[in-house]
């Protein structure tokens, strides 16, 4: 089990609207130590052993406010991961209560979305839609997305081959174009060259300043120390 | 007729509401992934729509016309006529149930209608099944009119036939649908549904009256095949392509109720097991 501090590093002058509500979550995983056969699964029921279960988290009640910077830290395996897929309804807590008000995107894998064979054009649609952006929305941002991304007319091959700087590129242009109300950021505040890294790191602050509620991983407590208002410290205690 | 267009969507936009819009939108989007990727590379590209059911039919109808299967004026419209559902229904659900499986990476990292990467793989080879279907059709038509010498009110009446081929479609479609849903949900546990499907497929092709017909077996034997909505579904196909008559009455109401129920119970399945993808893929 794990435990999980808080520090509040200024006090929030939001008063909004609490538009993430977590009220006493636990997460369990039962542990397969091979794949879930229905050999294994007869082999239990024969010999009545136990499943092996794994409690990552329990009892977790937090609550955040519209336009709030709330940073997660700790060791490998603490389940921050798991905590920011419970908000963005990746994956169902095992019990509590969740509630989320507005449109989560979250940039755990920028390139999860693409389809090799198609082109990076392509690809934005394709991607866009997958983050949970509207046709429409994407057709009238298309140059913005292309421009941001740098690509130029690296944009009509397919993304197969691309460098693998260039698909988080165009990953990252995406996902900062779709304007979320709520953004989980997984380890993904540098990407690409430090030109890139320049330009990336400026867009995610005019998200800052635009409220968007932003929940971010992160193994640099001192990123989070300028960029949160509080941290959220995950430590494993046996 | 340009400007029509754009009022129709218009208000087709403002009828539909957000959610619906991008659920559509991705769909749409998947599929056309999915028909453009399948082709890529390929030198003969969207030929092989035509040409492997075709190179299917001569290789069966040469081997099994030493058989006496069915009495029909031509064995080889026969086979190809029950051939295009079948492989449309085979290669649909062979492709969909390991489909979770296969894009774990985007279900574990991004949250989107999941059930869009069944539906994408179904509407695709729906639109490869129509492609070809349309040709079959195309001929059938020709040769009525060149060959038979059709009068128009007989032309008529056969094409009026053909509309039945719509209600068919959708019955196929949806069965389709339903057991793609169930077999693709239930194998992100158990990784054996793609061994057992690929097995059954092959088993169910003898089990559905393709290559040879109905009347040909005891009568004893028939209600065996009414649990079998593929037997419906092909005989419908072989009613509306060539006029064969349906072997049983019983098949009017027994196909669609077992193909509606399988979708009925495939969203169910589906909507079950979509909590927990995360945790098992």
């Amino acid at each position: 089990m794990i435990s999980i501090e808080e520090h509040i590093l200024q006090q929030s002058n939001a008063r909004g609207e609490v538009v993430i509500d977590l009220k006493d979550v636990g997460k369990k995983y039962i542990i397969h130590h091979d794949k879930p056969t229905l050999a294994e699964d007869l082999g239990r029921l024969l010999q009545f052993k136990e499943r092996e279960e794994y409690w990552v988290f329990r009892n977790i009640t937090l609550q955040i406010r519209k336009g709030e910077r709330v940073g997660f830290h700790g060791v490998n395996g603490a389940g921050k991961t798991t905590l920011l897929k419970i908000i963005a309804g990746l994956t169902s807590p095992t019990e509590g209560q969740v509630r989320v008000l507005g449109k989560v995107t979250s940039l755990i894998d920028l390139a999860a979305g693409f389809h090799p064979d198609l082109s990076g054009y392509e690809n934005i649609f394709l991607s866009g839609l997958i983050i949970g952006m509207n046709k429409a929305e994407i057709i009238s941002k298309l140059s913005s997305i292309i421009e941001f991304s740098g690509l130029g007319d690296f944009i009509t091959v397919p993304v197969a081959h691309y460098s693998s700087g260039m698909t988080l590129r165009l990953g990252f242009s995406i996902a900062i174009h779709s304007d979320p109300d709520i953004l989980l950021l997984d380890e993904v505040m540098h990407v690409g060259d430090v030109e890139f890294q320049k330009k990336s790191s400026e867009a995610i602050k005019t998200l800052f300043e635009k409220g968007t509620t932003i929940l971010m991983i992160s193994q640099f407590v001192d990123y989070l120390k300028i960029h949160c208002q509080r941290i959220l410290t995950f430590s494993k205690n046996s | 007729m340009q400007e029509g267009i754009a009022v129709l969507l218009l208000v087709i936009d403002m009828v539909i509401s957000t959610k619906w819009r991008h659920w559509l939108d991705f769909l749409i989007v998947m599929t056309q992934k999915e028909i453009k990727a399948r082709y890529k590379h390929a030198v003969l590209g969207f030929l092989w729509i035509v040409i492997n059911p075709l190179s299917q039919m001569l290789v069966m109808g040469f081997v099994f016309q030493f058989f006496v299967l069915v009495r029909v004026d031509n064995y080889f419209l026969f086979l190809f006529a029950g051939l295009l559902p079948w492989n449309f229904f085979a290669q649909s659900l062979i492709k969909a149930t390991p489909a979770f499986f296969y894009e774990r990476n985007l279900i574990k990292k991004a949250k989107f209608p999941r059930e869009a990467i069944v539906l994408s793989i179904i509407l695709s080879n729906l639109f490869h099944f129509l492609v070809a279907l349309g040709l079959l059709v195309l001929i059938l038509v020709a040769d009525k009119i060149f060959i038979e010498g059709y009068v128009f009110s007989q032309l008529l009446l056969y094409v009026g036939r053909m509309m039945w081929l719509i209600p068919t479609m959708f019955l196929l479609v949806i069965f389709t649908v339903g057991l793609s849903l169930i077999t693709a949900s239930l194998n992100v546990r158990f990784r054996d549904v793609t061994f057992i499907v690929q097995l059954a497929v092959t088993l169910w092709f003898y089990a559905t009256p393709i290559v040879y017909g109905l009347n040909l077996l005891p009568e004893w034997f028939w209600p065996f095949f009414y649990l079998n909505p593929m037997t419906f579904i092909t005989e419908l196909f072989h009613y509306a392509l060539l006029n064969l008559p349906i072997t049983l009455i019983e098949f009017w109401w027994l196909g669609p109720l077992i193909a509606c129920y399988t979708c009925y119970l495939g969203v169910v399945v589906f909507h079950k097991e979509n909590k927990d993808f995360d945790d098992w893929l």
